[in-house]
């Protein structure tokens, strides 16, 4: 018992002391080391600020990625939103004039296209035909129902030069029942947003 | 023999050549009356062999130029004294072929001719393809050879490529090369959609389509050989195009570059772009006719879709039919047009468009088709023969129209509806 509290006494006194004691340095090389500590420093300050600014950078672009991307949903969602709300327009068999029940539906859509939410966005018209008739002329025939709605829309206040066009025939039905419900329903022009 | 039979049929196209809108009434009975034999050897696939004798069959029924037995019979190559004659049926004509396969796939076909009067052999030939998918290639140059050997008038077309688009969803559709009877398919663009194939010359190694894919409508050139697709030209809102010039060079678009769709020359060379039509509704569906030197089209200049021509280079339009409420598509071929035409006021029903055939020589109107939705008539390199796309029960098919014969033929997609189709 005696001996272990003795060699525990004098472990403690070792560290201890091995602690308080100051190495015996060579001044010269203290002095190269610290330049070299500095240099090193430096270097690696510089290196840390290096990494640091490119961190610092990295991460105000990861936090702009991030912001670019809340912002992109944030737009893609409005779009959906915005596209939802308008009404589709629909046309008589063979015709492309905007029908009179139609005309509060154009001139709705007008109202939200030049909302404030909106009125940043450009606005593509699709047009539409049913299955009835060759595709060429169905083709230019849902083009001229979307041009229609372009030139109503412009009556309204809609700047044509936000608009643009295009037709897809026959080729995007939205039913395929065999029956003038469904037909009808595929005369139309549609709207898409675009940022 | 056969030069009896090839007398028959000067005779009997003389009569024809008068005017293809005169329908013919009288049923001609002096068709020559063939049947065939499968020769194959037993080891080769029974379903393939039956497969090859059907579309004999029915190249020579549509031909029209042969009074075809069906029944699917066997027979040696070389043929016993009955197999020779087949005195029972009482045919003109026996076609025997012998189909097998060389080791690296190649199909070879040994066909006899056979007069069944005489039970000699008529002629004897050898043919081959390369690939087992294109034996309806290999069987429809068999018949268009026999064909010409009786003297007939040439069935070349039923050799051709057809080319045709098919919606298969929603803003989908691919373009596949086939035959004329589909039981060749092979499809060349696929992926968004891809409309209004064109054949870019008479060799058919390469065509048109327009693609929906980018940004806006665009018209590219495709080689046939390699896939290789090249841009041509670009239009907003609707690009299509309508027809080629003979020598390849000029394109007939129609296209709508501020909104409004007209129909255009396109020079490939010059790349110098001509606006044929300036109404301010539809034009659409230009076709070259008189030595390319004028269009004929559809419009709705007088309220309704109907056909004009106008020369390249004239602002005078001419009306070309004055019957129907709807003629909205027209293929033309020296002097006969035919057209797609809705004859009631009635928007919907079942025999609602109709293909019909006018002369600008005579004033006779012929209704070719009676049943179903008929659209899209496309001349083939000759007046007899038209091709065009029918809807019925909610199927679409491949329609085959034997102006001489007055008969017509439909072969469905059994996936998919046909959009457009050339050849």
């Amino acid at each position: 018992m005696k001996l272990l509290l003795t060699s525990l006494t004098l472990a403690m006194l070792v560290f201890t002391g091995c602690s308080q004691k100051n190495p015996d340095v060579d001044m010269t090389s203290k002095d190269v080391k610290s330049k070299d500590t500095q240099m090193n420093a430096d270097k690696k300050a510089n290196d840390l600020s290096g990494m640091d600014a490119n961190n610092a950078t990295n991460n105000s672009m990861n936090q702009n990625n991030m912001n670019t991307e809340d912002n992109a949903n944030k737009i893609s969602q409005m779009i959906a939103s915005l596209e939802n709300s308008t009404n589709k327009i629909y046309f008589d068999f063979d015709k492309y004039n905007i029908r009179e029940d139609m005309e509060s539906e154009v001139k709705s859509n007008a109202r939200l296209l030049n909302s404030m939410n909106a009125r940043d966005f450009s606005i593509k018209i699709e047009g539409n035909s049913d299955e009835w008739g060759t595709d060429e002329y169905n083709y230019a025939l849902g083009l001229k129902r979307a041009k229609s709605v372009k030139e109503s829309l412009a009556s309204y206040g809609v700047s044509k030069d936000r608009v643009m066009i295009v037709s897809f025939g026959e080729s995007n039905p939205t039913c395929t029942d065999s029956n003038k419900a469904c037909w009808a329903e595929n005369r139309r022009a549609e709207f898409k947003l675009l940022p | 023999m056969i030069k009896k039979l090839i007398l028959v049929f000067v005779l009997v196209s003389s009569v024809f050549a008068v005017d293809a809108t005169v329908e013919i009434v009288k049923k001609m009975d002096k068709l020559p009356k063939i049947a065939l034999q499968d020769a194959s050897i037993n080891s080769v696939d029974q379903d393939f062999r039956k497969k090859f004798f059907k579309i004999l069959v029915g190249d020579l029924r549509v031909s029209s130029h042969f009074n075809v037995v069906d029944e699917y019979m066997t027979s040696s190559y070389i043929g016993t004294l009955e197999q020779n004659f087949l005195s029972e049926l009482k045919v003109d004509l026996i076609l025997r072929f012998s189909v097998d396969f060389e080791p690296d796939g190649t199909i070879i076909a040994q066909v006899k001719l056979l007069n069944a009067k005489n039970g000699q052999v008529d002629s004897e030939k050898i043919y081959k393809i390369s690939k087992k998918n294109r034996y309806p290639f290999l069987a429809h140059k068999i018949v268009v050879e026999l064909n010409s050997k009786i003297g007939a008038p040439s069935i070349k077309w039923m050799e051709q490529f057809v080319i045709f688009s098919k919606y298969t969803q929603s803003k989908k559709s691919e373009i596949v090369i086939s035959d004329y009877t589909l039981s060749f398919q092979k499809t060349m663009v696929k992926g968004g959609l891809n409309i209004f194939p064109k054949w870019a010359n008479k060799s058919q190694n390469a065509f048109y389509y327009t693609s929906y894919n980018g940004l806006k409508p665009t018209l590219y050139k495709v080689s046939v050989r390699d896939g290789k697709r090249k841009k041509i030209i670009s239009s907003s809102g609707m690009l299509v195009c309508s027809d080629v010039s003979s020598d390849g060079s000029k394109l007939l678009l129609t296209m709508a570059p501020n909104d409004q769709a007209d129909i255009y020359q396109y020079d490939i060379n010059t790349k110098e772009l001509e606006k044929i039509t300036s109404y301010s509704g539809i034009d659409v569906n230009g076709g070259f006719i008189d030595n390319d030197k004028r269009v004929v089209f559809v419009s709705d200049r007088l309220g309704y879709p109907n056909v004009f021509a106008q020369t390249i280079g004239s602002k005078s339009v001419e009306q070309m039919v004055y019957h129907g409420r709807n003629n909205n598509s027209v293929s033309a071929f020296d002097n006969y047009i035919v057209y797609s035409s809705r004859e009631k006021s009635s928007e919907f029903g079942s025999k609602t468009f109709n293909l019909y055939l006018i002369s600008t020589k005579t004033d006779y109107i012929r209704q070719l088709t009676a049943t179903g939705k008929n659209l899209y008539p496309r001349f083939a390199d000759d007046s007899e023969t038209i091709m065009f796309i029918k809807y019925y029960n909610n199927e679409s098919a491949l329609g085959i129209i034997r102006l001489n014969a007055n008969k017509s033929y439909h072969f469905p997609l059994k996936v998919g509806k046909i959009q457009s189709i050339d050849w």
